[in-house]
């Protein structure tokens, strides 16, 4: 029996699920000064002390690493930077950076080595968190590893090299990631500490799962090194949840209807779709593999009021519906009052509607213009994204000519407030739609479910005669000049599998993120092959849940 | 808003063949510099994904024998489409700059099309011009051809256009490929002095290319107010550059970029892929995003050697000046000179087929209009029967006694039936009528 918990803005969700089945769920407010309280309230309730229900793995979408940034209780961080020659980079990192030698170019050639004193200089004080970046150093580490190895011995308090958080391109990425990375590490260390006691005390004693902005799950052990990965996880839950309650095959468009936002979702047969570079972490870039979600400002209790005899939705919140006590009409008022939404006082509620009312009109018509004209939002945010997904460039001849153009012809809502808010959305525009049962709990389900994942990037050059995997530091040279990207997908796998056996992560399943080849000619001879490889465990979900008979397609 | 457009299409599957210096890793190194480098996700630059361009966009400009579609691939209507998006880009205001960092490339093609030459086959900044005129009402515009090669296509088919200011810095023909581009290649009568050709001396660094700019190529920019200025942005006067001479930096070209502030840079050559691409085109698009650019400096800096010839570029400068200022009075006496007609033969030599053209271009003088022009081709290889054509091309505001005249010509070598293949191309009626 599996425990997944997911905790939200307003509530913390648990489920207890087996064989495709919610045993039983729980809500508890979230307790945003300390979100344990709250989590084990929600576990409290959905695991009563004295069950005799046996839990096999804890999962946890949490917002600890997201409330630290938000609220910038994070620790401070020195970032050392090796630029090279390039880019200014004043302005893109959160904390100004010092700035060292040492220059690795975009073959993995050393063009200068770190220079020590420069380097120990930053680091005269003991205590000290560092992050380490180098442009290109994901080509080759050394650089980076050496600076690491230098500010190790001033006793700091941890340094971060960037290459080892993430094994792609783009070096202002990578070093915010480090940043971010090293910032929540103590922060993260802190609640994982006390979530391993508190479990304990409750005689649960499987392993515990944290969920990561891509939608997998890191065991706690390794989350540990890598927190930001767990930043902004709730969407990501509900991804996971909708691939759970209705899994697809087709291309979708998924919503997740919360309390003050709407976050938009697309998937290409069957698949969701990932931000392209990574995810952006209070306004820096970062390397965090993330779902490409767009989020816009309409949600259940989405402020409504006329302006210039105008109905406006959102985008704020002023507190919940009048149907439970709020002073100002909701969105869910108007769902409330339709009887879409059973929940709270319903004559409040149809008060809410009234008090907008223009002289002559019915409650009715009222709620169905506010619905409307909420509905109409979310569309438009949804036609920009799927205008946005079009417009990805792409950088084959192939790819143009023959495109694989994106077209939904469904939505799948999840969410407190999809029913009764989905449909107007599919009818504006012009698909069917499917609202599945458990649709309200769709995050902690998500959670529960997710699979564990881990990726490691290759890049080898024959030429050079080396290749390097930069998220383990590793640097080794090819023997054979016949090296192809079999053989580099062969090594990769085998450090991967390996890498996550350490973890105690049991799936065998690999699938490709990338792949890329080239044939190096100098002098219109071929002198080696360039290949990059990036693999990953597969992520997705471990459970379907299938009751009924899943969601009702509404054309 | 200082925005920058970027189209980047490296076409990463397509090649001239597998070893070809115009190749799928061309852009592999800039890629990967552009991406370390973090550039597309400033807020200064946007990315933009490239149109396909249409037989129309293409043939407004080409005139291929026996047809066009049999010389072009489907890479070509990409990075024709890409020029095409980041002019549009520029035009809608969406951006204040573009830059078209595409392949395959296009400033060696000429109006007649019978394969492959210089590694292109169809004219990708033509085309985008032409485009831009028929659906954004353009009409002065200035090319500013920065490859180290002479952009000898690109001159062929603005030779008679007077709205086209055509300005070539190249490495003296008589040292490289493709052997032309000389100071009295100036332009049709009609248009004589839009063509403007910049011969330098191999070895020509950063100091003598500024001075170029500053003294020629500005001055005349700001004297000539096109309504969009065409960067074809060549990268092969780079220092490191394997098939050519000349001892650029990416400081220098991304200085040229800053000072030119050209509309729309296109990427043509440029075949040193390590030690200069990704280093110049970064600098190119840094300086164009408005973005510091002082720090783009190559790994091997140290090993540039240049030595600009500051003497030569002086009279230069003073003798392509005087021509310039003189222009409307020397197209008279071209005029004056010529006739009725304006007669040219052109050996046209199509490196990567071995192909032998002969053209006879002739060019009506028509007072009343921009007239009309006959081409009759013949192309011969060693292993195939020769192609020839004849072709008419009616310019865009043609009197209806060159149209007739125009027609009447072909009609008159269909009856002789001295060509295989007959040709009219409609500017006015943005058509081309293959007569058989």
């Amino acid at each position: 029996m599996w425990l997944g918990i997911d905790v939200g803005g307003t509530f913390t969700d648990a489920v207890l699920v087996e064989d495709g089945k919610v045993i039983s769920q729980s809500k508890a407010p979230t307790t945003h000064d300390d979100l344990l309280i709250g989590i084990l309230a929600a576990i409290d309730l959905a695991v009563p002390s004295g069950s005799p229900l046996v839990i096999e793995r804890v999962a946890l979408s949490t917002t600890v690493v997201t409330n630290a940034i938000i609220q910038g209780a994070i620790s401070e961080v020195k970032i050392v930077l090796m630029p090279g020659p390039g880019l200014n980079t004043e302005g893109l990192f959160p904390v100004k950076p010092a700035l060292v030698s040492g220059y690795i170019d975009h073959r993995g050639r050393v063009v200068k080595r770190p220079n020590e004193q420069e380097v120990l200089a930053q680091a005269t004080l003991p205590g000290k968190i560092f992050a380490v970046a180098g442009k290109f150093a994901v080509r080759n580490p050394v650089n980076e590893q050496q600076v690491s190895e230098w500010l190790g011995k001033c006793k700091p308090r941890l340094v971060i090299a960037a290459s080892k958080v993430s094994g792609s391109l783009n070096f202002i990425r990578r070093t915010n990631s480090a940043y971010y990375n090293a910032a929540c590490y103590f922060v993260f260390e802190k609640f994982a500490q006390a979530m391993e006691e508190a479990l304990a005390k409750r005689a649960i004693t499987a392993p515990v799962h944290i969920l990561k902005a891509d939608g997998g799950t890191l065991p706690l052990a390794l989350a540990k090194d890598y927190p930001i990965e767990s930043f902004f996880t709730g969407p990501a839950a509900s991804v996971l949840g909708v691939m759970a309650l209705q899994p697809s095959m087709a291309d979708t468009i998924s919503l997740d209807i919360g309390g003050t936002t709407t976050d938009i979702a697309l998937w290409r047969k069957g698949k969701p779709l990932f931000a392209e570079r990574g995810a952006t972490i209070a306004g820096y870039n970062t390397a965090v593999r993330a779902f490409r979600l767009h989020s816009v400002g309409i949600g259940g209790d989405s402020y409504v009021r006329r302006e210039s005899d105008k109905i406006v939705v959102g985008p704020m919140r002023l507190g919940p519906a009048m149907a439970v006590g709020g002073k100002e009409p909701t969105l869910s008022d108007a769902m409330i009052a339709r009887g879409d939404r059973v929940f709270g006082n319903k004559e409040a509620a149809i008060a809410a509607m009234a008090s907008l009312a223009l002289p002559g009109q019915s409650v009715q018509d009222v709620a169905n213009q506010v619905i409307a004209e909420a509905a109409y939002i979310v569309r438009q945010a949804i036609e920009d994204t799927i205008t946005e997904e079009i417009a990805q460039p792409v950088y084959t001849v192939n790819d143009m000519i023959h495109p694989d153009p994106f077209m939904p012809h469904e939505l799948i809502g999840v969410g407190g407030a999809a029913a009764g808010f989905v449909p107007v959305i599919a009818k504006q525009l012009g698909v069917s739609y499917i609202v599945p049962p458990r649709a309200e709990i769709a995050n902690a389900i998500g959670a529960a479910v997710a699979r564990p994942t881990m990726s490691l990037t290759m890049r080898a050059d024959t030429a050079e005669g080396f290749y390097s995997i930069p998220e383990l530091l590793l640097k080794q040279p090819i023997h054979s000049p016949q090296f192809t990207l079999d053989d580099a997908r062969k090594i990769l796998a085998d450090h991967l599998l390996e890498r996550a056996r350490e973890a105690g992560i049991r799936s065998t399943d690999l699938e490709e993120v990338y792949t890329e080849e080239f044939n190096m000619i100098r002098g219109f001879s071929t002198i080696g092959k360039m290949i990059s490889c990036s693999l990953q465990i597969k992520p997705g979900v471990l459970m379907y849940f299938n009751e009924g008979q899943g969601g009702v397609r509404h054309e | 808003m200082n925005k920058l457009g970027l189209v980047f299409f490296p076409a990463f599957d397509w090649a001239i063949t597998p070893t070809h210096p115009e190749r799928e890793e061309r852009l592999l190194y800039t890629r990967d510099q552009i991406v370390e480098e973090g550039l597309l996700d400033l807020p200064q630059i946007h990315e933009y994904k490239p149109q396909l361009a249409t037989l129309r966009d293409l043939e407004r400009v080409h005139i291929g024998v026996p047809n066009l579609r049999s010389h072009i691939k489907d890479a070509h209507f990409v990075s024709a489409g890409g020029a095409i998006t980041a002019a549009r880009a520029v035009k809608n205001g969406e951006v204040k700059r573009a830059f078209a960092l595409v392949r395959p490339p296009g400033h060696h093609a000429m109006r007649m099309v019978h394969g492959t030459r210089g590694f292109c086959t169809v004219n990708i900044e033509a085309i985008m011009i032409a485009h831009m005129r028929k659906h954004f009402g353009i009409k002065k515009v200035a090319i500013v051809d920065t490859d180290v090669h002479h952009g000898d296509g690109t001159q062929d088919i603005f030779y008679h256009d007077p709205d086209t200011l055509f300005i070539s810095f190249h490495q003296d023909g008589r040292t490289l490929y493709p052997g032309t581009g000389f100071t009295n290649e100036l332009g049709g009568p009609k248009a004589f002095g839009t063509t403007l050709n910049l011969p330098l001396p191999p070895g020509t660094d950063d100091e003598g290319l500024h001075y170029m700019l500053d003294h020629f190529v500005l001055p005349i920019l700001e004297d000539f107010q096109p309504d969009m200025i065409i960067n074809s942005a060549g990268q092969d006067n780079h220092y490191s550059d394997p098939l050519a001479n000349m001892a650029i930096t990416a400081q220098g070209y991304a200085r040229l970029a800053d000072k030119l502030k050209a509309d729309v840079a296109v990427l043509e050559g440029g075949y040193s892929i390590e030690a200069a691409l990704p280093y110049v085109n970064v600098g190119i698009i840094l300086a164009m995003a408005g973005l510091d650019y002082s720090q783009v400096i190559e790994p091997d800096i140290l090993s540039k050697q240049g030595k600009s010839n500051l003497g030569y570029m002086e009279k230069l400068v003073q003798q392509q000046w005087t021509v310039w200022k003189n222009r409307e009075q020397l197209a008279k006496e071209q005029i004056a000179k010529w006739g009725d007609y304006f007669v040219r033969q052109k050996n046209i030599y199509y490196d990567d087929s071995g192909i032998q053209e002969k053209q006879t271009e002739k060019v009506r003088l028509c007072p009343q209009c921009r007239g009309f022009m006959t081409i009759a081709t013949q192309a011969e290889t060693a292993y195939y029967d020769s192609q020839s054509a004849f072709a008419a091309i009616i310019e865009q505001d043609a009197c209806p006694a060159c149209r007739c005249a125009a027609k009447d010509a072909v009609s008159k070598e269909i009856k002789l039936g001295r060509y295989d293949h007959y040709f009219i191309q409609d500017k006015e009626q943005d058509t081309l009528e293959t007569i058989k």
